[in-house]
């Protein structure tokens, strides 16, 4: 993240352009503080003056099925996919 | 304050560093400006399907040569890419989409595209854990794949700059200066001057703003398209998979880390800039792809994003030098820019140096008329 920011990509939104930061699991709520103060630290652009993503649904991560409204239980249980861990 | 540059490139999408780095490559000096980051624009909202089955002659060459390109990406430009040769699965749910894509099949192959029509059963080969209910069979293309859009236009603009020539991002350009009907110059939001010979319109679906900016009209209109991408899971299956119904999708597994991602076009469209995401596409997406494939309905959705096509009229790029001597354009992919990315650019470069392209993109050139359209959107 060091190398990127290095790189010229000084805001958050850049650096997620880059290396998808943000858009995993917690999308951005735990991590992006931690990278907003690496941005900090590496340009002295102070962590609160930094811009946001702009957060998108869901909240949290939701079941396609459950989203889909899907009533067929059958069809919606069997053979499922495994997640990967 | 003022620069100069053989040509100066307006906008960091893939269209604008791909053509930056193969101008470069024949020995120009290219600056690229761009207003926000590279890939602010549809380039970092984009997908990453590749493909070269399409209906229009032109289209079919470009995207084979595309495609070409992108096997020999990583090398070229020192990053992986990650191009990965997953196929795309056309479904066919009627007689009549069957036609089409059999008409399609017919004009691919003779440019010797790897195409065929697959029956129900081979669909479901292909991709296990589809739902074959109503299917007559689809359009397949081993061939076809996808790839990084971010890693691609990264590595692009990394070769500039190693090349000698530059991105300045955070760069708005807001003139485009001619003397007589020659351009000589851009100039920024901030009042810096950047002198050239030639100028590339390659501002996505903003292109009509830049063209008005020496006076060249460029029919481009922005459409708003929807994504979601969900959990990493295991591999399920390998092509992207399009539906064409009224209330069809289109999405791919990503091959390295195993997350889905899909969008599906809206019926009726929504024009217009605005990048907002919908709590009808979040539940109406979902349902699409429970419904083709099952075996997905508890795949958790992480993310929906928006992000816009840019359109031409008749769905085919908007390309070549303008009225304006020196001042090109690149842009109406309507859908398409990723995957045109290599080919138009090397092309496009081809075009501007040598006043000629090796495959000669005259059906593209912004002035043609608009007369059939795509019928492989
Ligand atoms: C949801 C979605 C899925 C897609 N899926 C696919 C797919 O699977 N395969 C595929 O091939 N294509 C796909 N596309 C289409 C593809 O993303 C676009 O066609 C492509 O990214 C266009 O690239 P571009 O460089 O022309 O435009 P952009 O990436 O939009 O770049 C234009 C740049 O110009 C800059 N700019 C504008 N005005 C100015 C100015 N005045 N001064 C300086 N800079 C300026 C903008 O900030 C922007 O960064 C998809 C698009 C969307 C929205
Ligand atoms: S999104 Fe992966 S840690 Fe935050």
């Amino acid at each position: 993240m060091r190398r990127v920011i290095r790189m010229g990509y000084h805001s958050l939104e850049a650096v997620k352009r880059v290396l998808r930061t943000g858009m995993g699991h917690c999308q951005g709520r735990g991590c992006l503080r931690l990278i907003a103060r690496l941005i900090q630290e590496e340009t002295g652009i102070p962590a609160s003056e930094q811009k946001l993503p702009r957060p998108r649904p869901p909240l949290k991560p939701l079941p396609l099925g459950l989203l889909g409204a899907f009533e067929d239980e059958e069809r919606s249980s069997k053979d499922q996919v495994r997640i990967n861990g | 304050m003022r620069s100069t540059a053989d040509v100066v490139v307006i906008g960091a999408g893939v269209i604008g560093a791909a053509t930056g780095y193969y101008l470069a490559k024949r020995g120009l000096k290219v600056l690229v400006l761009e207003r926000d980051f590279p890939c602010s624009g549809s380039t970092g909202r984009c997908i990453g399907g590749i493909r070269a089955q399409f209906s229009h002659d032109l289209t079919i060459r470009v995207m084979m040569e595309s495609v070409r390109m992108f096997r020999g990406l990583s090398d070229e430009l020192g990053e992986d890419v990650e191009w990965y040769s997953g196929g795309y699965l056309f479904l066919a749910f009627d007689e009549k989409r069957k036609q089409a894509f059999s008409d399609a099949i017919a004009i691919q192959m003779r440019y010797g595209l790897d195409v065929r029509f697959v029956l129900p059963d081979e669909c479901e080969k292909i991709a296990p854990g589809l739902d074959p209910t109503g299917l007559i069979g689809g359009a397949y293309c081993p061939t076809d794949g996808q790839a990084n859009p971010f890693k691609v236009t990264y590595g692009y603009l990394e070769g500039i700059k190693r090349m000698g020539g530059g991105l300045v991002a955070g760069c708005e350009v807001k003139q485009v200066n001619r003397v007589g009907d020659k351009v000589v110059s851009v100039t920024d939001a901030k009042g810096h001057d950047y002198a050239c010979n030639m100028v590339l319109n390659a501002a996505g679906c903003w292109a009509d703003e830049v063209g008005a900016m020496a006076g060249v009209k460029v029919p481009v209109t922005a459409d708003r398209h929807e994504s979601l991408v969900t959990e990493a899971v295991e591999r399920v299956f390998n092509p992207m998979l399009v539906d064409y119904r009224s209330d069809g999708c289109y999405f791919v597994q990503h091959s390295g880390t195993g997350h889905f991602i899909g969008c599906y076009t809206p019926v009726p469209l929504v024009p217009g800039h605005d990048v907002e995401v919908t709590e009808e596409f979040i539940t109406e997406m979902p349902r699409r792809m429970v419904r083709l494939v099952p075996k997905l309905a508890g795949v958790k959705v992480l993310r929906q994003w928006a992000g816009s096509y840019e359109m031409s009229p008749d769905g085919n790029p908007l390309c070549g030098e303008t009225s304006v001597r020196g001042f090109y354009v690149s842009s109406g992919m309507s859908g398409h820019g990723f995957m045109f990315g290599p080919a138009l650019g090397r092309l496009m470069a081809e075009q501007m140096v040598d006043g000629r392209a090796s495959i000669p993109l005259d059906e593209f050139f912004l002035s043609r008329s608009f007369g059939k359209a795509e019928a492989m959107k």
